[in-house]
């Protein structure tokens, strides 16, 4: 069910690509504990810190993720605001969903009053 | 937030129709009877055409009224499973009036369950908005559920 507008979908399209990934979807769901170092994120998932890197800069450019600015550690942090873009479209979605639903009840009732007329 | 959105980025609506199964179904698969109630208030759909089979492809135009004048949307997609008279799934995704796909168009998927209940036909929708077919989409609910309390707080 479509609502769109061109800028809204190429954010989400981002979003949706970078939860694409079972890995990065570990990385937030860490984050969404507490800010966490590179370090501290490759470990209990098992990854080398180049792929875990790899996967924080796809994060970072869909905005999920901010990195802290202290040279040594650079923290990184989860930023939900994507998320909540993608919640919002699916607010509108059930909108959308719900008033088709009415309709749809709408037809029903009257196709069968249609119907129980003609067997009268 | 519902909780519904944010767990798992889908749009479950659970309705029951005081109506027959089989007239439900006609509802969801003849392309005039789903033209009659599909989309938002006030759009109309001026153009439908359904090959409701596996791998059968839908096509249907939607028009809203903008302060523009009407604007025409096409949509596209193709059934991935059928099972009269109670389950249809289907793939749909933006597409110009020729059917080709938008460039930014992502692929999203909608099922329906039907069933019948003492009091008519029960409808499950469930429309899901990540790209049904990207890598790992199966453990999108477990890190939304760990996700959803920093959301809320």
């Amino acid at each position: 069910m479509p609502t769109r507008t061109t800028d809204d979908d190429a954010r989400l399209d981002e979003t949706f690509g970078a939860l694409a990934s079972a890995t990065r979807r570990a990385i937030l769901a860490h984050l969404a504990q507490g800010a966490a170092t590179v370090g501290e994120l490759a470990e209990p998932l098992e990854f080398s810190l180049p792929t875990i890197s790899k996967h924080l800069k796809v994060l970072e450019r869909a905005g999920l993720v901010r990195r802290g600015r202290q040279a040594q550690y650079r923290p990184c942090e989860l930023d939900p605001t994507p998320l909540r873009e993608v919640a919002a479209w699916a607010d509108r979605q059930r909108t959308t969903w719900e008033a088709s639903f009415d309709r749809l009840e709408q037809r029903l009732a009257s196709l069968q009053a249609k119907q129980e007329g003609d067997r009268r | 937030m519902t909780e519904q959105t944010d767990a798992t980025n889908a749009v479950v609506i659970d309705r029951t129709f005081n109506a027959p199964l089989a007239l439900v179904w006609r509802m969801w698969t003849d392309a005039d009877a789903f033209a009659s109630w599909y989309g938002p208030t006030g759009a109309s759909i001026p153009f439908a055409e359904f090959d409701v089979r596996v791998g059968g492809h839908r096509r249907l135009c939607m028009e809203v009224t903008t302060p523009d004048g009407p604007m025409r949307m096409w949509f596209g997609g193709e059934y991935r499973e059928v099972e009269q008279p109670n389950r249809l799934v289907y793939s749909e995704l933006t597409t110009d009036e020729n059917g080709t796909a938008s460039d930014d168009s992502h692929t999203t998927e909608v099922r329906v369950e039907l069933s019948e209940v003492a009091n008519g036909t029960r409808v499950v929708m469930t429309h899901a908005g990540i790209p049904s077919d990207s890598p790992g989409a199966m453990g999108w609910q477990m890190a939304f559920d760990k996700l959803a309390a920093v959301l809320s707080a």
